[in-house]
């Protein structure tokens, strides 16, 4: 299969369809789960379908390192590799990986001025202008709505799409109505497109609950889920 | 001389450059009795640390060969290899690990885990070197181990635990808590060779106890005892210790010390842990290559009475001749012994046979498996292996990286010239990442390395060492050509001129390799390139391969095939069909759609933070592409790629653009394609310098 083909044959097709061409659609995602479930392996997937439709991807990590991160890419790549039988797989990652930056953050030390700090430095000087931008690990119960605004503001300003991942706990019992867990239930207004990861029974596999999106490129439902082996996304 | 390996260690020094070690090592043989005084790196006396034997490191205050020595602590043999920290150095830290059982990574506890720490550590997980850490420079103004051991698990993925605690900090760093006795530890005298055993000072209680919690949670992990005990609150130190050796040695633990090895402090207690955590010979499983056997891979055995193996690792032109280092893994090697080199296959008679301590050396009658020693006379390069004759063993072959730098240098008259070729024969044979050839077009003599400062430090050594007193062009970047797609050629080399005339035709094509430089395929048949011109052709495209046909770059990553051809029974000769081939390349060549390919280099960046969109834009100036960022307290590093024909001279701006508080390392990473707009430049530069020469 080549590049294309494998964009072509993605299952987060049904996710985000492909635009003409590549390109973004603007969007604010949420994706939440209880901790270890496989989020960063979703935002990983989802970073890497769109540099491999030819767009940049700024991936922030707060509180995991920076050859983690790296090395997610390496690995999940690899699975793509085998799964779509990809052609000239070293080539594309060569392709790819400059269009992508890591940036990493301490939990202690991240704070919204900080980021947009670093965004400015890199847009201004012209280094880097991310189209998706990928927030794993931000803490929605310390940094409160008005970052999100502000964070939503920025996505709309520059054309972004942009999405999060969020820790739910298993004691935390307060859901929104739309049935969006703590500590993202009083702000799930702010977000376009939100995603539970849900262990299925016996734990076969994971789905990928799409209970909100007013985008119009996504169904709610459960399209999507995660092999717990492979951590792959597949059509469940 | 049979001893118990049990009681022997192999250990390196690694670290950071600065963070102490020569005058960690210095203290270490004070201690072990091996010297009888103490002298600084940078020491006033004009005396110098021992191990520093080189007068360049004494004057730099750095150290850049890996001297072994020998010292006896507690009925333990600990051969020490002093290794040098400098990025630029790091074959000599390869391959100093290459024969390590274990190590100490030494790290200051004001600057922390820095980068070259990363990739000191990089390279100890290379060769599965167990390593425990030692935070030096406790007694610094800014002394912080703690951040220093938590930067130990974040920056360096250990699996970090404290084993002492200090007492008082800074200029009040009083003495040590072991939390593995629970006791205190306090270095008296005048060099801190008595000590002083106390209970622990009551302000220390609470954190002492909070830390051992720590220390047996981790340690019980390696241990069934041990967790039993601590759930029943009776472990016992020698429980302790036993799971932290488990730890150790399988590399999931890293046991954290602390002291000032300036100060006299905690030098004692880190050699007790040398013996007690890091392992013995036995404890490794060091594999061999089996070259009568299609290079299987074989274990070696700590056993006397197995037939020898030994690894050559370092090579020394000292006062006393040459000098070479040994790491025996099997065997016994006696003086008078006959030896295989396995290399070049040639027989070598051990003559004398010495024990080094730094630049002094003791002769000894022989020396078994697990022995670091040194021979005097034996003709070799380092990284041979040498084995008994009834083997045909080879060490598995060291990562060696290609060199990315080069410059020609000048001998200033006869007499250099002399002494320059002494000193490239001597370098190359010790360093395999340092080359040396003859530009033929120029005539001029090309060293090439990792690194400026690699080759920065040669020349010194050639004017110091050699009284080679030569001058420098500037330096170059080893750029390559390659091919890009596949393309035919079909080249007739015809020469009449009276007499014997030439006649060879040469057809096939010639495609992208992906790994390696070059490959050439036969696939004649019929005979229509008759046999004995087939090896005429191979060297007709080598020859090609020298000079690329875009800048005169040497080109790499072509697979060469033929498959068609035609000869005169009188004229078709060697030459003619090497001349053929050489038409043929130049033809398949251009087609191919050649490009450049310049080396791209790691670059680590480590600065206060808020310079870093300043580091970032130099970097993007510079071609660079940037991976990412990280933070570490105050400091981002920046992480790019950047080749390295953009950092010349990048210290010198860094330094301006951050006040000199930033530092960078780089390293080799791969080649890649030379941007459209850049290549044009270099091909002109080329064009230009061929019309006027």
């Amino acid at each position: 299969m080549n590049r294309d083909d494998m964009i072509k044959n993605s299952p987060l097709r049904l996710l985000n369809p492909d635009m003409n061409g590549g390109g973004v659609q603007q969007r604010m995602g949420l994706l939440m789960a209880r901790a270890g479930v496989g989020k960063t392996a979703v935002l990983v997937q989802i970073a890497l379908d769109s540099l491999l439709r030819g767009n940049k991807v700024l991936h922030v990590t707060i509180g995991q390192s920076f050859a983690k991160t790296k090395i997610w890419y390496e690995d999940i790549f690899k699975d793509l590799v085998n799964s779509f039988q990809l052609e000239n797989a070293y080539e594309v990652f060569n392709e790819i990986m400059p269009q992508r930056m890591i940036m990493t953050f301490n939990v202690s030390s991240f704070s919204r001025p900080k980021l947009e700090e670093r965004l400015n430095d890199l847009i201004y000087q012209n280094i880097f202008r991310p189209n998706c931008l990928v927030i794993d690990g931000f803490d929605f119960e310390i940094l409160g709505r008005q970052a999100l605004v502000d964070l939503r503001e920025l996505m709309e300003t520059m054309d972004l799409h942009m999405w999060f991942s969020a820790v739910s706990h298993r004691k935390d019992n307060r859901v929104s109505e739309a049935g969006v867990p703590a500590p993202c239930h009083e702000i799930d207004d702010l977000f376009d497109t939100i995603i539970l990861l849900k262990p299925e029974s016996e734990e076969k596999s994971i789905a990928l609950d799409i209970i909100k999106d007013t985008t119009g490129s996504t169904a709610p439902g459960k399209l999507l889920s995660l092999d717990p082996s492979t951590l792959m996304i597949k059509k469940a | 001389m049979k001893k118990n390996l049990e009681r022997v260690r192999n250990i390196g020094i690694s670290a950071h450059i600065d963070s102490g070690k020569t005058t960690l090592t210095e203290r270490i043989l004070f201690y072990t009795q091996r010297i009888h005084a103490i002298h600084e790196v940078r020491g006033k006396d004009g005396v110098g640390a021992k191990m520093d034997s080189m007068e360049l490191e004494k004057e730099r205050g750095i150290t850049i060969q890996s001297a072994a020595t020998y010292c006896s602590w507690k009925n333990h043999e600990i051969n020490i290899i002093d290794t040098p920290g400098h990025v630029d150095f790091t074959i000599e830290v390869e391959r100093a690990l290459r024969v390590l059982d274990g190590a100490v990574l030494i790290l200051c506890s004001v600057g922390g885990v820095q980068s070259q720490s990363i990739t000191v550590n990089r390279q100890m997980g290379r060769y599965k070197v167990p390593r425990i850490a030692f935070i030096n420079k406790c007694d610094r103004t800014g002394a912080n181990p703690e951040r220093v051991t938590q930067q130990l698990r974040d920056k360096l993925g250990l699996n970090a635990v404290s084993l002492q605690l200090p007492i008082g900090l800074e200029g009040n760093l009083k003495g040590i808590v072991d939390l593995v006795t629970m006791k205190a530890l306090y270095f008296e005298g005048e060099n801190g060779e008595i000590i002083r055993e106390d209970e622990i000072p009551a302000e220390l209680v609470d954190e002492a106890n909070t830390k051992r919690e720590e220390l047996l949670d981790a340690a019980s992990m390696f241990s069934d005892d041990l967790m039993e005990a601590a759930l029943e609150g009776t472990p016992t130190p020698e429980m302790i210790s036993d799971a932290v050796r488990k730890g150790t040695t399988s590399l999931e633990l890293t046991p954290v010390f602390v002291g000032s090895a300036y100060k006299n402090k905690g030098v004692q207690p880190l050699l007790d842990a040398v013996n007690s955590y890091l392992p013995t010979p036995s404890d490794i499983n060091n594999i061999a290559l089996d070259l009568d056997n299609n290079e299987q891979e074989v274990s070696l055995k700590s056993d006397y009475n197995e037939p020898l193996v030994c690894l050559a690792f370092k090579l020394e032109d000292g006062r006393y001749g040459q000098l070479t280092y040994i790491r025996v893994y099997q065997g016994t090697m006696k003086k008078g012994d006959t030896l295989v080199n396995n290399r070049t296959g040639k027989k070598v008679k051990v003559g004398r046979l010495v024990r080094m301590h730094a630049d002094e050396m003791e002769e000894i009658e022989e020396s078994g498996a697990g022995d670091i020693v040194a021979l005097f006379g034996v003709d070799c390069a380092s990284g041979d292996t040498f084995t008994a004759s009834e083997i045909n063993y080879s060490m598995s072959s060291m990562h060696v990286p290609a060199s990315v730098i080069s410059l020609a240098i000048i001998p200033a008259d006869n007499k250099a010239q002399v002494n320059m070729s002494k000193a490239l024969n001597r370098f190359t044979k010790e360093d395999p990442t340092f080359r040396t050839f003859v530009d033929e077009e120029t005539n001029e003599t090309i060293i090439s390395g990792m690194g400026e400062l690699h080759l920065e430090v040669y020349i010194e050594r050639m004017k110091r060492e050699y009284n080679a007193d030569v001058e420098i062009g500037p330096p170059q970047v080893a750029y390559r050509e390659t091919i890009t797609q596949q393309a035919d050629f079909n080249y007739t080399h015809k020469k009449q001129s009276g007499g014997a005339g030439q006649f060879g035709r040469v057809a096939g094509y010639m495609e992208p390799l992906e790994e390696g430089d070059y490959e050439f395929v036969d696939k004649i048949v019929g005979g229509v390139i008759p046999r004995e011109y087939i090896p005429s052709c191979d060297k007709g495209f080598k020859k090609s391969l020298a000079k690329g046909a875009l800048a005169g770059f040497v080109v790499t990553g072509v697979r060469v095939v033929i498959n068609d051809g035609s000869s005169h029974s009188v004229d078709s000769s060697d030459i003619a069909f090497r001349q053929a081939a050489v038409g043929a390349f130049k033809e398949g060549f251009s087609k191919a759609k050649p490009v450049l390919m310049e080396p791209i280099m790691k670059v680590a960046v480590e600065g206060p933070s808020e310079f870093q969109g300043g580091v970032m834009g130099s970097l993007n100036q510079r071609r660079g592409i940037i991976i990412g960022t990280f933070e570490e307290g105050e400091y981002t590093v920046v992480e790019a790629e950047v080749p390295l024909s953009e950092m010349f001279g990048y210290s010198t701006v860094l330094r301006s653009l951050t006040q000199g508080k930033a530092e960078f390392t780089m390293e080799f990473s791969s080649y890649k394609h030379v941007p459209k707009n850049v290549a044009e430049e270099l091909i002109k530069e080329a064009q230009q310098k061929k019309q006027k020469n």
